[in-house]
């Protein structure tokens, strides 16, 4: 090819004028950190944002009627014991104060108890049975919730020390986590709860000891692959001491993995909750949680169906919700369901 | 091979005598004696019957006793059953708990596989709603509730079952269901994710573009391949319903060993507390042992070595 | 000799035991089983009858044994073994006249085998936990501490059919004893035979009862009773036997009931009972069992204060509590003693012994009492926890009396609901400030329940002391032992003291409802002792 000087018009270039030319390469959309990226994709997730707002509601609804002196009786009330849920205005069977007794449906609010409205009905010490399931709800969120965090603290720091010390501290410390695996979760929380004084605190304590093996493990999993990238390397090459890369550069590069699982141990541990309180050796009475209300309900089941549905279904909503929530988080978390 | 089964198995003895030694020393700190009146005997009577169950020497003697006792399979002697071995009872109720385990594994496991491998085929579609609906109320009712709501639904309004017992198939099946719904649930959401992964491997596509038939590739191709790694879900599974039993039992009256722990806790039975959670820690441990062993044979990927990481 | 789980179902029965009257039913199938299908609430434990504790080992041992005597209806005695009796002027030596009767081993059964069986239960190496039963047997007390050989043991077979009991004093009540598990005959070479699995499964053992236990593994949770052909009076036994059930779930057990899977069931809890309320099938036994409160003194001296005692008494509005909350047939308590147990000259001993100091309810007076009480004590508040069962009842109970107590100004207190057992030994060692204990009557006289609360009796859990009652006890039992009218005083001033100073606080007699299927008759339900006869059952297949 001949190359010829080609005289250029003059005005064949334009000088750029101000600094203009920078904001072609600028992202148009704000810059998103990960959580809030995640927090964009599991507003997507209908399920989940809807069971996120069931849960909220229930979480606000349980602790807001603490408040309320109404809602907060515990005290019995014998001659209005076993009645069934009566709703002021509503006439479908099940909910006007009817009920089946011998084949007949009969208004059970009668003499005393007339001019009274339980909307869930009454239990067999006359206690409002809304208010009862309130307030089960409410120990039964407080146990879950502090046994999580329990739960989360010894759990994320049992992982970390294990995965980042490494070596002979790791091998001892999965040792012991393997021991800890081949007892059965339930046996060793009715050991427990045999020892300690039976109460709140000790179902707590017994979930959390039993709990944070889990947690363990996938942080230390994860530790392990963060030890050995450059961002860390960095930090320790820049004389970072361990526990500052530990909180700075290790915990937040954990929050999804916490995050998820701490979604499925909230229903895990309400649900083992419910189960001792169901076999007799949990919350003791005149606390309630939801499990020892479905065990009360459960007794009379087949005449007052309603004492065991309203906290069984409380009971399987709270399952629902946290389950959903937790499977649309790990989604929203995962870096390859991203678009 | 042989190695890496040496090492397991000292760990398994290992985690059986720390189990062991703290349940020991746990049930010490318990009050309460086989006596139920204490009261009313005479210090020699007492002493007679602390005698008969060993109480009366220092509690280090007794460990050791315990300890050696338990290696042959001596338990000791229950407390709620006068004169019957520990053993003995656990052995003679640890059938039924076994059958229904092993039912509710077997059906919950295979229902889980089916409806998983469903929603992962139809990604996206109504089916994968559904079954994924199904899946979480499995995992959210509570199996003390489930069970509460089928004996009353199908055994006492329907009557198509028997309500409670154990004499016989039909009284398995309720228990089964109530226990299966936990694996069922579990495994279904686990194969779902696993096969959806699969279906988007690149030797999928390879098939496809071969011509194989749909069902050829996910018979041949995806479902094995999504199946290796619920083998590891297996373990925890079997405990899960292990577990979960203890009210299962009680629910449908099965002579079961499950029933009997809960039965134990609340009379202060305490050999028999110790021996049941020995032996749930055994078997525990075992099913553990195995699901690895059966791990490294099917997936050629994992080779059993000495080390692990 | 029963202390008692609020669980524990099975030992009490009518005052009188009924016949079932055929009627025509409203509800349910009904098996077709030949034997009679029975729901129990707890396992059998052993068929050995030295070491039977609870109430289904009583319930099977009473069906398939028979000891000298055995209950009858209206709190007596019938022939057993023993064809007659004779007691001494003195009160003090019962001769026994035994009849021709078998083992189901085709072995005679011998005044012997009543010498060896007594001698083992009271053996301290048995470690039977009811010896104490014999303590006015001559030397039983002796042998137990290890201070008198067996062989003297206050009981002799004279020849093979004829058994001679030396009492160290006299015990109007020795007959009711004797018909009890702890008094029955075991043959010694059977005994040898089995070493130590002797009763621990129902093929290591015989029997010389109406019934022989059968498929009882040791362990499961059904066993039968089937029809003993060398019992004695086997042709007066028309019916083929009973299988018992264990059903832990009262749910279930009723589920079962309704369906026709059984025949007898015990219910459980109010909605229960008021589904059978107008039914024919509801068959509400009687117990001679008493739960109340006991106040520990030693470790609350708030509870020394008797206003305080008395203040806390009246507070509790026990008709409200046994009709409302337990709803299941329990009566209000009259006093300390159940009634229907025992009568003398047709009055029963509440009606003599009745005060309404004690049981009855007025919060106005209670409150009175109770500021009294405070300022004696000089306390400004008091802080109580109470212990009671984990069962359902026992919650029922400590809820109930929680808000009922704390009407009571400045009164707070914290519910404790254990196992039973863990109760029985927090009680006996003193680890609590109330308790509800109940305590069901060994045999028909008031003595059983009374004897409890003498100072240094082991199961005076409170340590309430009174000289006067402890006197009136020790009489009764001593030096008017033989003379029914001043022994019955005797026992009727105990109660009034014990009442009026509130030594511990009578809730209620507990009742257990039954259904039990038409096609089942004739079932007896006692108050003490054995808790039902089989024997004069009839089985109707429709």
């Amino acid at each position: 090819m001949a190359d010829k000087q080609q005289e250029l018009p003059k005005d064949a270039f334009e000088p750029l004028s101000d600094g203009s030319h920078l904001d072609n390469e600028k992202i148009a959309a704000p810059s998103l950190t990960f959580l809030r990226d995640s927090w964009r994709r599991l507003k997507k997730n209908k399920a989940a944002m809807i069971s996120l707002i069931i849960l909220i509601l229930l979480f606000v609804v349980a602790f807001g009627s603490a408040l309320i002196p109404s809602m907060n009786n515990v005290s019995t009330n014998p001659n209005l014991n076993n009645l069934p849920p009566r709703i002021p205005g509503i006439d479908i069977p099940g909910f006007n104060g009817t009920l089946v007794q011998g084949g007949q449906r009969v208004n059970a609010y009668t003499g005393a108890a007339a001019n009274h409205y339980f909307w869930f009905g009454s239990d067999y010490l006359g206690r409002d049975l809304l208010a009862r399931t309130l307030y089960g709800t409410r120990i039964s969120l407080i146990i879950a919730v502090v046994a999580t965090f329990f739960d989360l603290t010894i759990g994320v720091a049992y992982g970390i020390i294990s995965g980042w010390k490494g070596g002979k501290v790791d091998t001892v410390m999965q040792r012991i986590i393997e021991i800890m695996l081949s007892i059965p979760n339930l046996v060793v929380m009715i050991l427990l709860l045999l020892i300690l004084h039976p109460g709140i605190p000790a179902i707590i304590i017994a979930i959390a000891f039993t709990s944070w093996i889990n947690m363990a493990r996938l942080v230390r999993a994860q530790t392990l692959e963060l030890k050995n990238q450059e961002f860390v390397l960095a930090a320790r090459s820049l004389g970072e001491s361990s526990v500052k890369i530990a909180f700075k550069h290790l915990l937040p590069n954990l929050t999804s993995v916490i995050i998820i699982n701490t979604m499925f141990t909230i229903p895990s541990a309400i649900f083992f909750e419910a189960f001792l309180s169901f076999i007799g050796i949990g919350v003791p009475a005149p606390a309630a949680s939801l499990g020892t209300l479905i065990s009360n309900g459960q007794k009379s089941f087949q005449f007052l169906p309603y004492q065991m549905w309203v906290p069984a279904v409380v009971l399987s909503v709270l399952m629902i919700a946290f389950n959903i929530l937790g499977d649309g988080l790990r989604d929203a978390f995962d870096p390859k369901s991203r678009e | 091979m042989v190695r890496y089964l040496a090492k397991r198995i000292f760990y398994l003895i290992l985690t059986l005598f720390i189990v062991t030694t703290v349940t020991f020393f746990l049930m010490k700190i318990m009050p309460g004696t086989p006596l139920t009146n204490e009261a009313k005997l005479s210090p020699s009577e007492r002493n007679m019957v602390l005698q008969q169950y060993g109480l009366n020497k220092p509690v280090w003697q007794q460990y050791i006793s315990y300890i050696a006792n338990a290696v042959h399979g001596n338990f000791g002697t229950s407390f709620q059953f006068s004169d019957q071995q520990v053993s003995y009872l656990i052995s003679s109720r640890v059938g039924p708990s076994l059958l229904l385990g092993l039912q509710a594994i077997i059906v919950g496991v295979l229902a889980g596989i089916v409806v998983g491998s469903l929603g992962a085929i139809k990604k996206g579609t109504w089916v994968d709603t559904t079954t994924t609906i199904v899946s979480i109320l499995g995992i959210s009712i509570p199996s003390f509730v489930l069970s509460i709501l089928l004996q009353y639904f199908v055994a006492l309004k329907w009557g198509w079952l028997p309500i409670a017992g154990w004499s016989g198939f039909a009284y398995t099946i309720l228990p089964t269901l109530a226990l299966a719904a936990m694996p069922f649930a579990e495994s279904a959401r686990f194969v779902r994710t696993e096969m959806v992964d699969v279906l988007s491997a690149d030797y999928i596509e390879l098939a496809r573009a071969k011509g194989l038939s749909k069902f050829g590739i996910i018979y041949h191709h995806a479902l094995r391949n999504s199946l290796i790694p619920l083998v590891t879900i297996v373990g925890p599974l079997a405990v899960n319903i292990m577990t979960g039993s203890l009210v299962v039992e009680n629910i449908f009256a099965i002579p079961g060993i499950g029933e009997q722990f809960v039965n134990s806790v609340v009379t202060n039975d305490y050999p028999t507390i110790m021996g049941l959670t020995i032996m749930y820690c055994f078997m525990l441990c075992v099913v553990l042992l195995i699901t690895d062993i059966i791990y490294g044979l099917i997936d050629p990927r994992i080779r059993i070595t000495g080390k692990r990481g | 000799m029963k202390l008692k789980s609020m669980l524990e179902v099975g030992a009490v029965g009518a005052a009188s035991a009924f016949l079932l009257a055929a009627c025509g039913n409203n509800s349910g199938k009904e098996s077709s089983s030949k034997l009679v299908q029975w729901q129990q609430s707890a396992n059998l434990t052993t068929l050995d009858a030295s070491k039977a504790t609870d109430n289904t080992a009583f319930g099977t041992l009473n069906n398939s044994n028979e000891g000298l005597l055995m209950s009858g209806e209206n709190n007596t005695v019938k022939p057993g073994v023993a064809e007659s009796y004779k007691v001494s002027k003195d009160g003090k030596t019962y001769t026994f006249n035994l009849r021709h009767s078998k083992w189901s081993n085709g072995k005679p059964v011998t005044a012997k085998d009543f010498v060896y069986g007594w001698q083992r239960t009271v053996n301290p190496k048995t470690a039977s936990q009811y010896s104490y039963l014999f303590d006015h047997v001559k030397n039983a007390t002796e042998i137990g501490k290890n201070k008198a050989p067996l062989s003297s043991l206050g009981v002799k077979a004279d020849g093979d059919y004829k058994l001679v009991v030396s009492l160290t004093k006299p015990q109007t009540y020795f007959k009711y004893l004797v018909a009890m598990a702890p008094f029955y005959p075991q043959s010694e070479s059977v005994v040898n035979k089995y070493g130590g699995s002797y009763g621990t499964n129902s093929n290591n053992m015989i029997y010389n009862g109406p019934f022989k236990v059968t498929g009882w593994t040791g362990t499961n949770d059904s066993w039968k009773l089937v029809k003993n052909n060398d019992y004695w009076n086997a042709k007066n036994i028309k019916f083929d036997g009973v299988k018992f059930n264990v059903q832990k779930d009262p749910n279930t057990a009723l589920n079962q009931y309704q369906t026709g899977g059984l025949d007898v069931d015990t219910l459980t809890g109010k909605q229960q009972v008021n589904e059978f309320k107008n039914s024919k099938e509801l068959h509400s036994a009687k117990g001679a069992t008493t739960f109340y409160i006991e106040m520990n003194e030693k470790s609350n001296p708030v509870f020394k204060n008797a206003n305080i005692r008395k203040a806390i008494s009246l507070a509790i509005d026990r008709k409200q509590f046994t009709q409302d909350v337990l709803g299941d047939g329990s009566t209000p308590a009259v006093g300390y003693v159940a009634p229907g147990m025992s009568k003398r000259d047709g009055k029963d001993f509440t009606d003599d012994a009745g005060t309404k100091e004690g049981v009855s309810y007025n919060l106005a007076e209670a409150k009175k009492l109770w500021a009294k009480g405070l300022k004696e004590t000089g306390k400004k508040s008091v802080n109580v926890s109470m212990l009671s069962d984990d069962t359902p009842a026992g919650k029922n109970t400590t809820e109930f009396l929680q808000t009922a107590l704390e009407k009571l100004p400045n009164l707070k207190v914290t519910a404790q609901n254990i196992p039973f057992k863990s109760r029985l030994s927090r009680s006996q060692n003193g680890q609590f400030d109330m308790v509800v204990s109940a305590w069901g009557a060994d045999f028909p006289d008031p003595i059983s329940f009374l004897s409890l609360f003498t100072s240094d009796n082991a199961y005076n859990n409170g340590k309430w002391k009174n000289e006067e009652y402890d006197a009136l006890v020790q009489n009764a039992e001593g030096k008017d032992a033989n003379n029914a009218g001043k022994r019955w005083d005797d026992l009727v001033k105990a109660e009034k003291v014990l009442m009026s100073d509130q030594g511990i606080i009578p809730i209620y007699h507990q009742v257990t409802p039954r259904v039990i299927k038409p096609r089942v008759q004739g079932i007896q339900f006692f108050p003490t002792g054995s808790p039902y006869n089989l024997r004069d059952i009839t089985l109707s297949n429709k």
